[in-house]
């Protein structure tokens, strides 16, 4: 190297107020040259050598996210609501081999006889996800959570845009595997969100075990009934049925709004809640 | 050491009462914490911990008030604001297992309302230092010692350097020298701090705590010093050869003779108390059938 930076130059470039084009020449120069690399060590403070240091090691042990986490970061979703839409507690290989075994069940007696197992289940799979989400059944960290500053609305609401969008995609996979009845093997989708909205919505008054729980079984009443009292499609399948499920989405997603406050009242939603 | 603790209220309540499966889990509670670690005594099913998640806001009370650092956790906003600035050790901390030690904290400073990445891992990196966790952060918290577990808990409750600090039987199941480690992270912890620690070991009370309250039966049986809890067994502990019927409590020790609690007969060998026949005698009435020999 028959040149080495000014002494001057090297110290301005440390503290960072080099300007252009001098700032180009000495980074290039740098790269390239060992003895003034060490001489602008001399002109780093110590601090800011300890802090670089500092970051770089926090960058290295620093969580990887994972290929959903990551997913969602690249689509837009901050990084924090990821992480929490990510660590949803029903969202393990439990649950989800649960719920991959109960669409594949349903997808079987569909092949063999008709969607009605598919369409009467499904729905009932982001209901259940979503209760379960909401207490210290399957939430091990449900003792730190409670107690946190975040809402406990926004957590459930991120907790039941996760468990929606879960079963919605495995549930929609398992569709596609009855491609004879069409669009007629999305029939589920309505009454899923409608369970959904109105199981959370009622929640807010008769708890997380109760309302899911009577949502439950008003639509397993529901089906069975219209399936003995009507010989072609059960009434909840038929496009007045589709119509009136996502009326009771839209009605029960209002109604979840304003009660909303209820969720962080610090009062007991319903007279499960103590247990919890 | 821990220094001086402070002589004005920070946690305040009055009259906290709740009612859980048909039996007053805790009856007119009144309590005024100060900065310092003050030890919560009590036998199982006193209370204790019904009594620590009121004051943790996770479960509200049927009857009483309360305010923690000035904040009313009655309203959403003084909620809020007492959950961020408190951190919860619960009895049995749950943790996602997949989780290294980091990312569980990460996750915990999310809760806590952390959004910023780098402020959110320089705090990570922070508790974990303090907990001495620094050289295992990136392990998976499946892979970690009991001992170690019950740091990451405590880590993620110092998370955000909250200033009332609620501890949940912390050391139950370590062993001795993690126990020893727990109880100097724990002074350190109650270093201008407020620290509300549930035990039933007494050694944890006389180590650490310039506070003792007894709870039993979901009310207060005492409140002061451990020097004061100590002396309310003075002149009623004895030696005797024999077991003693009408002692409240009694149990044979190493040196074969009875060491017994309660009103001593004429004539009885006294014997000096300690902070363990203060907390029998707090507890009223009821003999702990464990500790009857």
């Amino acid at each position: 190297m028959s040149w080495h930076a000014d002494d001057g130059d090297l110290r301005e470039y440390a503290h960072g107020v080099l300007a252009a084009p001098r700032l180009w020449s000495v980074e290039t120069h740098l790269a390239a040259c060992a003895d003034c690399r060490a001489a602008l060590t001399a002109h780093v403070p110590a601090a800011e050598t300890d802090a670089g240091w500092a970051r770089l090691d926090a960058e290295l042990d620093a969580p990887r996210p994972g290929p959903v986490e990551s997913l969602l970061i690249r689509v837009g979703v901050a990084d924090h609501t990821a992480r929490l839409l990510a660590a949803t507690p029903v969202l393990r290989r439990s649950w989800l081999g649960a719920v991959v075994l109960t669409l594949l069940l349903a997808v079987g007696v569909g092949l063999a006889a008709s969607p009605l197992m598919l369409l009467a289940t499904a729905p009932l799979l982001p209901l259940v996800g979503v209760a379960v989400s909401f207490g210290p059944g399957l939430d091990p960290t449900y003792e730190m959570a409670v107690v946190a500053p975040t809402h406990t609305f926004r957590l459930l609401m991120i907790r039941t845009v996760a468990v929606l969008s879960t079963t919605t995609v495995l549930s929609g996979l398992a569709s596609l595997t009855l491609p004879s009845y069409g669009l007629a093997a999305l029939g589920w989708l309505l009454p899923a969100l409608a369970l959904t909205s109105t199981g959370v919505a009622l929640t807010a008054r008769l708890g997380p075990v109760l309302a899911p729980a009577l949502v439950g079984a008003g639509w397993t009443a529901l089906v069975a009934l219209s399936g003995l009292l009507a010989s072609g499609t059960p009434l909840p399948f038929t496009a007045e049925g589709q119509g009136a499920a996502a009326a009771v989405a839209v009605v029960a997603t209002a109604l979840l709004v304003t009660a909303r406050d209820r969720f962080d009242s610090g009062r007991r939603l319903g007279p499960s809640f103590r247990s919890l | 050491m821990t220094r001086p603790p402070g002589s004005r209220p920070t946690v305040s309540a009055a009259g906290l009462a709740l009612r859980y499966r048909g039996t007053r889990a805790v009856d007119d509670v009144t309590l005024r914490l100060t900065e310092g670690v003050t030890g919560l005594l009590g036998p199982n099913g006193a209370g204790k911990t019904t009594l620590l998640r009121i004051l943790a806001t996770a479960t509200p009370p049927d009857n009483g008030a309360f305010t923690v650092l000035g904040h009313d956790p009655s309203t959403v906003r003084g909620r809020q604001d007492a959950r961020g600035a408190l951190g919860y050790l619960p009895q049995n901390p749950g943790f996602h297992p997949d989780f290294t030690a980091f990312e569980f904290i990460d996750y915990v400073a999310i809760l806590k309302e952390l959004t910023d990445r780098r402020t959110r891992h320089a705090e990570a990196r922070r508790v974990l230092d303090a907990v001495g966790l620094a050289d295992v952060r990136g392990k998976r918290i499946r892979k970690l010692s009991g001992g170690m577990r019950q740091r990451v808990a405590l880590a993620a409750a110092l998370v955000g350097d909250p200033k009332f600090l609620v501890l949940d039987e912390p050391t139950v199941g370590l062993d001795p020298e993690q126990r020893m480690r727990f109880r100097e992270l724990i002074a350190e912890a109650g270093e201008g701090r407020t620290v509300l620690l549930s035990t039933h070991q007494t050694e944890d009370v006389a180590m650490l705590c310039h506070r003792v309250v007894v709870m039993d039966k979901g009310r207060v049986r005492f409140d002061g010093t451990a020097a004061e809890l100590t002396a309310v067994a003075d002149g009623r502990v004895w030696s005797s050869a024999e077991r003693q019927p009408g002692a409240r409590a009694g149990w044979r020790t190493g040196t074969g003779e009875f060491r017994n609690v309660g009103d001593p007969p004429a004539g009885a060998r006294l014997v000096d108390p300690t902070l363990e026949d203060g907390y029998l005698l707090a507890l009223g009435g009821d003999t702990p059938a464990e500790v009857a020999a």
